[in-house]
Formats: C-alpha cells, structure tokens, sequence
C-alpha cells in the first residue's frame, strides 16, 4: 500500500469500516511510513474531538410532554388517516389545548376509522410486544450487573428518609420510596440507574436472600394499568403504571412473591 | 422464553371479532373502543420512539442551528413517524425515526431558504491531504465545546449531519448511506471532507 492510498483510506481504517485484509495493509503501512503515521493521530485526535466534546443537545424535558400531547391529539383525529400536509404553519403551530370533538365526524370518517382499527390491532400487538421485550432484556441486564458488579446500592439505608432524598437530588423526578421491612420486603437501599435512555431510581429490596430491584420512572400517560408478569431466562417481571410512575420490579423470587412485593408497596404507598 | 410475552399478546381471535361486529353493526356508539386500539399502537410507538428523542433532537439542533425549529421539526417528525408507524417493520427504530427527523429538517430548511451555501465547498479542492497537523496542537485549538460548535456550525449542513450520525450517534457507514439515501462509498469521502473541513475551522483563529 503507498501513502496516497493510505490516507485515503484511513479514515475507514478509524471507523472500523474496512474489511480485515485492508486493515492489515494500513497497518503495515502505518507502522513504516511516519508521515502517515502523523495524519494518522491527527485524524483519530480529531474524531476524539468530535465524539467527545462536541455539545450533544439534548432534548429538554418540555418537548416530551410537547410531543406527547400532541400525540394524544392525533389519537383524537384518529379519523383523519391521511397526514396533514407539513406547513409553515404545522410547524409553527401552538400546542392543541382541546381535542376536536369526536362526535362531529362524520359516518363514513368513522367507518373508516373503524376498519383501519382492525388493522392496527393486528399490527401493534407485535410491535408492543417487540418494545416490551427488548426493555425486559434491559431490565434484566441491569438487575445482573447490580448483583454482579458488587454495585447493589449508590446510598444504603433501610431507612426511606434518608434514601428518598438522596434520589431526589440526582434526578428530575421524586420517585416513592417506601420500607416494606413489615412485609418482609426490606428496603437495602437506591440506585440510579440507566435504562431506556433516560437515568431512572432503582430501589431495592431483600426477600430471604434474593434482591428485587424495582425500577421507577414517570409515567409517560396518565394510563393506569394493573400488574403484568413477564418470566425470562428464571428472573420474573412485574410491570404496572400508577398514574405517575412506570414500575417494573425484576428479581428471581418467585412470581407469588414478586406479586406479594407489588401488593405491600402499593398499600405502603402514600396516597397522593 | 418469549413465550408468556407473546401469549398476553397474540391470538385473541375473540378480540378481533368483536371490533369487526363494531366495524359492521356498532359504529355510532363505540368511540371508546376505536380509541383504544390507537391508544395502544400509541403506547407502542412511545415505548419504541420516545428513547431515541434526545438523538431526534441532537440532530435537529445541529440542521437548524436554532433550538424553536429543532423542536418544532422533532414533533413535526413524531407526528410523521407515528401516522407510518404501522409500515415500520425494522429492527433499528433509531436510524428510521431520524431518517424523518432528517427529512423533515430539509423540508424546513429548504422553506425557510436558509440553507447555507455561504461556505461552499468543491469536492476535488478540499481533499484529505495535506493537513496532518500533530493531535496535540488541534487539542490545543480546540479545548472548549463553543469552538467545535463554532466550527461545526460553519459547515454545509451535509457534513454536520454526517458528522453527528457518525460521531455522536455511532451510526455505520450503512446506516447512513440508507439514511441520507447516498452510496457507502460516498458516505467514506463525505466523512472524511467533513472531519478535514472541521479541522480547518479549529485550526483558524477565532473562526
């Protein structure tokens, strides 16, 4: 390889996009040719750069809720299946205050909307389920790393008083903590943890000798849904939605106990 | 082991017929249930869209240079990824829901006129040679985060969209050539005028 092909190549070479044979003659290269070599560093210090201290700008918590309502909203129109065309003004308009109200659509909308409901149901049952699995398998690798990485707890106390406040300060959300010490559920102590890109409270609790890490996030809707279990690879998950907060407790106690656990927090929770 | 997942899920043939007696005998009265099933597709598509906003919203940022439209452009997308959700079948909902983040911040962008050929750049001229310069002088000229933005935000938008995918985002070479809809090949030299463009700018002083 000459140093004309190196260079134009390197920057594959960085990425991690060449094939092995490539790979090789770039390196054989880079180790002979000094100049390359240098081009080399500046490219890769410069990738640094980029990566690592270019602003991510992350989304502020205002437009979620945004996004949301206006979701809701479209659920509203659902009648309208053909998407608004984008305008200026689409893109400039305010946040809906109120759904259009339903019972104006007219019949043939709301036949249409029916068969397209049909459809939808046959659609979304998988990809629900898809989404469910995919943040079980992360539920699940987050419960083993905080027993394996000797990693349980970031504040350790059975007391709720001294954990709540801790969690309170490291995120932007208060999640409930309550001790479940007289249902035989001790609290050991809270975690953050990062699970569906976005860092959530881990709370957790002792059975016998078995750890339930519950896991808390607001509530994405106002929806409340009641316990759903999910058994994977011998851990046991049990999700449910108060209204606020999204739960999902994961832990290998058994399916009865994690439905004892889910029973005692919800009577130990304080009534908001 | 999918298996109790699936069964809460699948099948309920019994379900299914119910919403075709809606369909056929029930219409007047039954918004609940047409609001139902969208509101589940919702729940669906939240749970699979919603993780991926902040990335929605880094590349809409650095498009439009101006957080109100980035934001206006991320809903607009949502609406727009959420009324195709019923056509996406991949695997990788990120690279798909920012393929309609993209577009949709051209749309805007083309509008609003605003795309930026101040800085127009000739393929052949800026090549990838001769601008080795040692790593330690560029961190010299490059420590704080307003200058790289300084910097990317000078160049045309093609390169700072690809500089994002590629560097904050971790997107493969594919990935992008799918998404901004341009060969592998051309995603390789891209990337590479865009990082040489970039350390132009770093190493001018003051921009």
């Amino acid at each position: 390889m000459n140093c004309e092909e190196a260079i134009r190549l390197v920057d594959g070479y960085l990425d991690g996009e060449l094939d092995a044979i490539t790979n090789q003659e770039i390196e054989s290269h880079l180790r002979d040719c000094r100049a390359c070599q240098q081009t080399y560093e500046a490219h890769a210090s410069l990738i640094g750069v980029i990566s690592n201290r270019a602003t991510y700008y992350r989304a502020p918590v205002e437009l979620r809720s945004r996004i949301q309502s206006a979701l809701q909203k479209e659920i509203g129109d659902g009648s309208r299946q053909s998407p608004a065309p984008v305008t200026a003004s689409v893109l400039r308009r305010k946040l809906p205050t109120q759904r259009d109200p339903i019972f104006r659509m007219q019949w043939s909308w709301l036949a249409l909307a029916a068969t397209l409901v049909v459809a939808a149901v046959m659609v979304v049952n998988s990809q629900r389920s898809r989404g469910d699995q995919f943040l079980a398998t992360q539920l699940i690798g987050s419960h083993v790393r905080s027993l394996l990485a000797n990693h349980l707890t970031d504040v350790a106390s059975s007391d709720q008083h001294t954990v709540k406040p801790w969690l309170d300060t490291k995120l932007d959300f208060a999640p409930p903590v309550v001790d479940l010490s007289s249902d035989g559920f001790p609290l050991i102590g809270g975690r953050l943890d990062y699970l569906d890109n976005r860092t959530v409270a881990a709370l957790i609790y002792q059975r016998r000798k078995h750890f339930i890490n519950l896991f808390i996030w607001p509530a994405e809707s106002a929806m409340t849904t009641a316990g759903k279990t999910i058994s994977r690879q011998g851990y046991q998950l049990v999700h449910w939605v108060d209204g606020d907060f999204n739960y999902w407790a994961v832990s290998d106690v058994s399916d009865a106990d994690l439905q004892l656990f889910k029973q005692a927090f919800e009577k130990q929770l304080p009534h908001r | 082991m999918a298996l109790p997942l699936n069964a809460a899920h699948l099948g309920e043939p019994g379900l299914l017929q119910s919403r075709l007696k809606i369909v056929n005998f029930a219409v007047t009265k039954n918004q609940e249930e047409q609001g139902r099933p969208r509101s589940e597709e919702l729940g669906s598509f939240e749970a699979l869209m919603l993780p991926h906003l902040d990335a929605a919203h880094n590349l809409a940022r650095w498009l439009l240079r101006n957080e109100q439209d980035a934001q206006d452009v991320v809903q607009e997308a949502y609406l727009r990824a959420f009324k195709s959700f019923g056509g996406f079948h991949g695997a990788n909902g990120r690279a798909w829901l920012l393929t309609i983040v993209r577009n949709t911040s051209y749309t805007l962008l083309k509008r609003n006129k605003t795309i930026d050929f101040t800085t127009p750049f000739d393929e052949e001229i800026h090549g990838v040679r001769g601008e080795a310069q040692s790593p330690v002088t560029l961190l010299e000229h490059s420590e704080d985060a307003d200058r790289i933005k300084e910097a990317m935000d000078q160049l045309p938008e093609e390169f700072r969209e690809i500089l994002v995918l590629r560097h904050q985002e971790g997107l493969s070479y594919k990935e992008i050539a799918d998404l901004a809809q341009i060969p592998q090949g051309t995603v390789m030299s891209r990337l590479a005028r865009a990082r040489s463009r970039l350390r132009e700018f770093l190493h001018t002083p003051n921009g």
